[in-house]
């Protein structure tokens, strides 16, 4: 009996370390959902402590009686006393239907009061409004104020105003999701669906997609940069404009952009000005990304250079094909994407 | 009458014994078919649990390269899909209803044992077929769950998603077989005395799962019915360019799948509820309680599957009503937790490995259960849904909950199938090592979740957070696979050289072990008539606690009562074995591969035997020794009704919710379509001509059957070529339609009107043709000698279905032809 | 030997409580053509079309009665048989009417593709 008892003293100890490990640690676990930078995130996880807090009352009230019942208040077999003869009683059967009602209903009314709250059917006032198309597998995010900016895979946002997302598929259904600013929406073809919140904290958050489409779903990942209003109205600034002229003294670059005008780049991707492709993600400013592929890989030349020789490699199933580019043009071709800050 | 059932002989013959392996092959006694479900069901079991492992290695690491995401998807596809079609239900509904529930309720069989085999061999071949698409380019690899649109041909060009939907189509004909086939059984074939409010806690919640079964299956058949047209013909049920939505597919298949998790969990609280008692040394605490909590489980079950979908976008309105359902189950749920743990409260405890693993059960299942609780909660779902906390929440209900509950019930019934009794030692190692394998697996999922891993992901990013925890989860895994390892030599080795099992090892309560073990072929000597809940308790302790108190003290288990144990007092007819379910299953078989692999003579050859051995199985039945033939024996619950109509009006019941499905589909897209057509296509004049066709062929029929009452074949068969000849005309006009549609430039394909109405009318018009064959095969087999007033009952039967196609042609009729104008609803 | 044969040919029918004569069935049936006839006349009369859909609905509701009850035989036989068919009966309507809530009234989704 004590040597159950320790067992039993040791597990409930480990079990809320644990629970207190799990509630901290914003740093190591960047996705984690606890530690909320928006305000539809904190709603939810407000009503998520407040069930998790009744539901280890409830785990405690079931481990205790549980206890009680195999080690104190039962026998076992051989031992003289005889078992209860008891089949029901009338006050225990009423209590623990009538207990559980009431946490229910305690769980309930915020409940229903985040769902309404997190899901207004308007745009609220001053809101900005972003479409979010989801392609097999990266993001195409188009600004819809008066800058029109179309970019891929990475979403600046700034603090303060509230984001409305309008998500829609290209292909399969995806769901959105940033587990810092809040919860996942799915992205149905054909469907209108929204998601509205505003972020808080300015800072880095990663995004994935959170519904399988395909073989590629585990690399369908994204960035979400908040950013303080001023600046994002500079970060909005600088990708409203096509990007700049290469300068001559970039020969690599200059000789990349013809590369990328004589091949088949042009037919998917649209670089401003340059070409005018919708299949594949837009290229205006991709050397100002920090990531590329859907946010699996860090930009830099070695990356880049690695993905359009194979991209099936990086990214199982992608429709991209591997163009057969090597040596001196693939280097080209990279310095130059590189270079469309 | 060439082959009369033959009287078994006066000793009693172990079910075991005999027949070799043609016996086994075509076998319907519910106790061999239930050993065949267990075996088929514990090999895959493995299967399923390799591929866990496999997929575990994979997760070792960030960026591991171990295997391909392709084969990672095809991993976890396959994983969900045996763990749930066919390792959990086989085995309870296959193996343990099969086994105990007739022993329970005191019946020698179940109320069909053909279809019973049949539904075996059906399964096989759904499981097979399953398996078989690695040969045509690799396994299913959509997910269990397989969302539409992504399995549409555009996204999954391969046959493996063709096998998928095909073989899923095949278990669902099996398991909507079994359930027809056991609600029957359970509703009148219990023991003379046996009412509802005396019937196991098992039965019951058997009872319960098998009516879930009937009215949840069809919408998944009709899911799938959709996805096979549009990956076949080219329709868009599911293609969001034409106006469909592929939510349409969530909906549907969710109305199946969250009852699917009750007839999952169900069954694994009808075996806690048994071995708990029994292993106390008490009745159960609050019988009524957990019967109503049962019932009311089931029906709340049937309105909460949006909560699946919280993250679709159903708008607030539709949220809130699926999280206050969701939530209210909850109660029920806890009222039979507790009552479990009352039960345990007070009792003289056996403390056996049985009683280990359902002890076991109660705190996981809790752990899971509370968990739901927060998904239930929509915007927590939101987090939550996806990603490794759900993961961790449904391992722990169909795990903790339901697996471990079958645990127990293996080691709690494996002495009374197999008559050996299995080791404890070994029993108690694995009960350990699958505490520690399966809580180190899952526990750390929550965390995992909260993290932010998504599931259904082949790999992760490195500088996350989540690999100590993965490496932890993979070692843990595989601590859990040693366990099941252990199980498997336990198995075998009690089967081998195990120890032999009385007939009631563990002082049971029910009736199951008041027969030997394993039991005899025709499970009870002579009717049972029951005096009690705890049926056994009673004939061996009898009332009053005076003998228990007396045993109790001396420690013995009572052997089992003499009147238990006399040889019959009259010939006992047990079911002439039958070659047919096999056959039938067989061309099945070939039917499904040829259309999937496009072989179509080894369709047509699959096809004509099939019918052919249909027709067989008909005919072989009146020299077949049937369970009406002494009704009142046999089925004291019947009220006079006969087993088969039973069965007819319980399939009816569950067609109701086959075609509602289809009107529904009808009736939403119908709102949805644009371009084409559409509804003012059609003709009611000319369709008026045809359900007054029909409605006449109901009037013929009946005056059939009217006819073969009085006796009078040949009225009858002047009414019954009317019937067939108006089912004709009925059929030619709405050829005649189709004709004058297509020609009109509606084709199935053209617009979501044209596929649903076709589908609908289509579907119609197939059931239509079954019965006009039907009757003609009536018509045929009453020119056989011997055929008189007591074929009415056939004759009533074909009459049914008739009417019954009749009554949905009513509804289609109104709602498709005389509301066409209707915009939308 | 024979006293199996014997049941065999019997059966269990003759306890059925007596099924109705065929004077019974042949105005169940004109009953049924009537109202199909009152169902296509309220479908064209164009003064009708605000109560069309109601009318419509209980008249098929009575011929599906009909037949149910009289050519089935669920006014004659058990209420158990009843059970069976008024229970899937009603998962159907639940099952309608659940998806016809949330496709039309509750989907505040317009179509993109439209």
């Amino acid at each position: 009996m004590k040597r159950a008892r320790s067992i039993f003293a040791s597990a409930a100890i480990f079990v809320l370390a644990a629970l207190l490990q799990g509630c901290g640690g914003g740093e190591q676990h960047p996705l984690n959902t606890i530690t909320t930078k928006s305000d539809f995130a904190r709603w939810i996880t407000n009503l998520f402590v407040e069930i998790t807090v009744l539901d280890l009352l409830v785990l405690a009230a079931v481990l205790i009686t549980f206890i009680l019942a195999i080690f104190f208040f039962s026998t076992r077999v051989g031992n003289p006393a005889p078992p209860s003869t008891t089949t029901s009683d009338l006050r225990v059967e009423i209590a623990y239907t009538l207990i559980p009602a009431l946490i229910i209903i305690a769980i309930l009314v915020p409940t229903v009061r985040t769902i309404f709250r997190s899901q207004p059917y308007l745009p609220p006032k001053g809101s900005l409004q972003i479409e979010v198309v989801a392609h097999q597998w990266w993001w195409d995010f188009s600004y819809m104020d008066s800058s029109h900016i179309n970019t891929a895979n990475e979403l600046h946002i700034p603090t303060g105003v509230p984001i409305r997302l309008n998500l829609e598929s290209n292909d399969v259904i995806h769901s959105f999701w940033v587990p810092q600013l809040g919860g996942k929406r799915d992205v149905v073809p054909g469907q209108a669906n929204e998601l509205t919140f505003t972020a808080s904290v300015p800072g880095e958050y990663l995004g994935e997609c959170a519904e399988f489409c395909g073989e590629s779903h585990a690399n369908m990942r994204f960035r979400v940069f908040v950013q303080t209003p001023e600046q994002f109205a500079a970060w909005e600034k600088a990708q409203e404009a096509p990007p700049g002229t290469i300068p001559a003294s970039e020969t690599a670059a200059a000789e990349g952009q013809k590369v990328f005008e004589n091949s088949p780049c042009t037919t998917c991707h649209t670089i401003s000005g340059v070409s005018k492709g919708y299949i594949g993600p837009n290229l205006t400013h991709f050397g100002s990304r920090t990531t590329m592929a859907g946010g699996i890989e860090q930009n830099d030349p070695h990356n880049v250079a690695e993905w359009i020789t194979d991209p099936n490699q990086v990214k199982p199933g992608v429709y991209m094909p591997a163009l057969g580019l090597r040596g001196t043009q693939l280097n080209d071709l990279v310095a130059y994407l590189e270079s469309l800050k | 009458m060439a082959a009369q059932p033959k009287p078994l002989p006066l000793e009693p013959r172990n079910y075991l014994k005999g027949g070799g392996l043609i016996g086994w092959l075509t076998t319907v006694d519910h106790k061999r078919v239930a050993v065949l479900y267990g075996v088929t069901a514990l090999f895959l079991l493995g299967i399923g649990g390799l591929e866990a492992l496999v997929m575990r290695l994979q997760l070792w690491e960030p960026n591991n390269h171990l295997i391909s995401a392709h084969f990672y998807n095809e991993m976890f596809t396959m994983h969900g899909t045996t763990m749930i079609f066919l390792v959990l239900m086989p085995l309870e509904l296959g193996f343990f209803t099969n086994f105990v529930m007739p022993l329970q309720i005191g019946a020698r069989d179940v109320a069909f044992p053909r279809l019973n085999a049949l539904s075996f061999w059906i399964f096989l071949v759904g499981a097979v077929l399953m398996h078989l698409s690695w040969i045509w380019g690799g396994f299913p690899n959509r997910g269990w769950f397989g969302y539409a649109n992504l399995t549409e041909s555009y996204y999954s060009p391969g046959l493996n998603i063709d096998f998928w939907d095909i073989s899923l189509l095949i278990l669902g004909v099996s398991t909507l077989l079994t359930a027809i086939n056991f609600f029957v059984t359970m509703v009148m074939m219990r023991a003379k005395g046996m009412s509802y409010m005396r019937m196991t806690l098992f039965c019951w919640a058997m009872l319960v799962t098998v009516i879930l079964v009937l009215l949840a299956f069809p919408a998944l058949t009709v899911g799938l019915l959709f996805l096979l047209l549009d990956r076949f013909f080219g329709t868009h049920f599911y293609i969001a360019a034409y106006g469909a939505t592929p939510i349409l597919w969530q909906h549907l298949f969710w109305l199946f799948g969250h009852p699917e998790v009750y007839i999952l969990a169900l069954p694994s609280f009808g075996i806690i509820s048994e071995i708990v008692p029994v292993f106390s040394r008490k009745p159960l605490f609050g019988y009524p309680m957990m019967v109503y909590s049962i019932i009311l489980i089931g029906f709340l079950s049937y309105g909460v599957w949006g909560h699946h979908m919280f993250a679709t976008g159903m708008g607030p309105v539709a949220d809130s009503a699926f999280a206050i359902t969701s939530m209210l189950i909850a109660i029920p749920t806890g009222i039979k937790i507790f009552s479990w743990i009352a039960t345990v409260w007070g009792g003289s405890l056996r403390m056996k490995t049985a009683f280990y693993f359902a002890l076991a059960m109660i705190v996981e299942f809790t752990i899971g259960g509370l968990s739901g609780i927060m998904h239930a909660s929509a915007p927590v779902d939101l987090q939550q849904t996806d990603s490794y906390f759900v993961v961790a929440h449904f391992h722990y209900v169909l795990f903790g909950g339901v697996m471990f509950a079958l645990l127990g019930a293996i080691y709690y019934w494996w002495p009374k199938v197999t008559g050996k009794m299995l080791s404890e030692k070994l029993g108690k190692w694995q009960f350990w090592l699958t505490i520690i394998g399966f809580n180190g697996t899952f526990f750390p999922m929550h965390w995992l979740g909260t993290w932010g891993m998504p599931r259904r992901v082949y790999t992760y990013g490195a500088g996350l957070g989540w690999t100590g925890l993965n490496q932890f989860e993979t070692v843990c895994a595989f601590i859990l696979g040693f366990s099941f390892l252990l199980m498997y030599i336990n198995l075998v080795l009690s089967t081998a050289r195990g120890e032999d099992a009385p007939a009631d090892p563990w002082d049971g309560r029910t009736l199951e072990w008041a027969v030997s073990s394993p039991p005899p072929e025709y499970n009870f000597a002579n009717p049972v008539e029951v005096e009690g809940r705890d049926a056994y308790w009673l004939m061996k302790y009898g009332r009053g606690g005076a003998r228990e108190a007396q045993m109790f003290a001396e420690g013995k288990i009572p052997p089992v009562p003499q009147n238990m144990q006399a040889p019959p007092e009259k010939p006992i007819h047990v079911p002439t074995p039958s070659i047919f379910p096999l056959l039938i299953a067989g061309c099945l078989f070939m039917v499904a591969i040829g259309l999937l692999i496009g072989w179509w003579r080894i369709m047509e050859i699959g096809g004509g035997t099939m019918f052919i051995c249909i027709v067989g199985m008909c005919l072989e039945y009146p020299k077949w020794g049937e369970k009406s033939h002494n009704l009142d024996e046999e089925a004291p619950h019947s009220l006079g009704i006969d087993l088969r109509k039973a069965g007819l009006w319980t399939f009816l019941g569950s067609e109701c919710v086959f075609f509602a499905s289809l009107i529904a589909t009808y009736v939403v897209y119908k709102s949805r379509n644009f371009g084409g057509p559409g509804a003012s296509i059609l003709e009611i004049p000319l369709t008026s001509g045809s359900t007054f066709a029909l409605l006449m062929s109901s009037l013929m029929m009946v005056l059939a059957l009217h006819s073969i009452e009085q006796g009078r074949v040949k009225w009858m068969r002047f009414w019954l070529v009317c019937t067939m000849a108006l089912g004709c005309v009925f059929l030619g006009v709405e050829a005649f339609e189709f004709l004058g549609f297509f020609q009109k430039g509606l084709a199935m394909q053209t617009d979501l009107f044209g596929q649903c109405f076709y589908t609908l009318v289509g579907t119609h018009g197939v059931h239509v043709t079954i019965g006009v064959i039907w009757l003609g095969s009536i018509l045929a087999s009453s020119f056989r000698k011997n055929f008189g007033k007591s074929k009415a009952l056939s004759v009533e039967m074909v009459g049914l279905y008739w009417h019954f196609v009749d009554i949905v042609w009513v509804v289609i009729f109104t709602l498709v032809y005389l509301m066409q104008q209707v915009k939308g609803a | 030997m024979s006293e199996i044969t014997q049941v065999i040919e019997t059966g269990p029918f003759e306890e059925h409580p007596a099924h109705p004569g065929a004077g019974a069935y042949v105005i169940v049936a004109v009953a049924l053509c009537i109202l199909t006839a009152l169902e296509v006349t309220v479908a064209y009369l164009p003064a009708l079309r605000p109560v069309m859909i109601p009318v419509l609905i209980i008249l098929a509701i009575a011929k599906f009665a009909l037949i149910a009850m009289f050519f089935m035989h669920l006014h004659y036989d058990s209420r158990l048989l009843s059970t069976f068919f008024l229970g899937g009966l009603l998962a159907a309507f639940v099952l309608f009417i659940a998806l016809l809530f949330l496709f039309v009234y509750l989907d505040r989704h317009r179509a993109i593709i439209m």
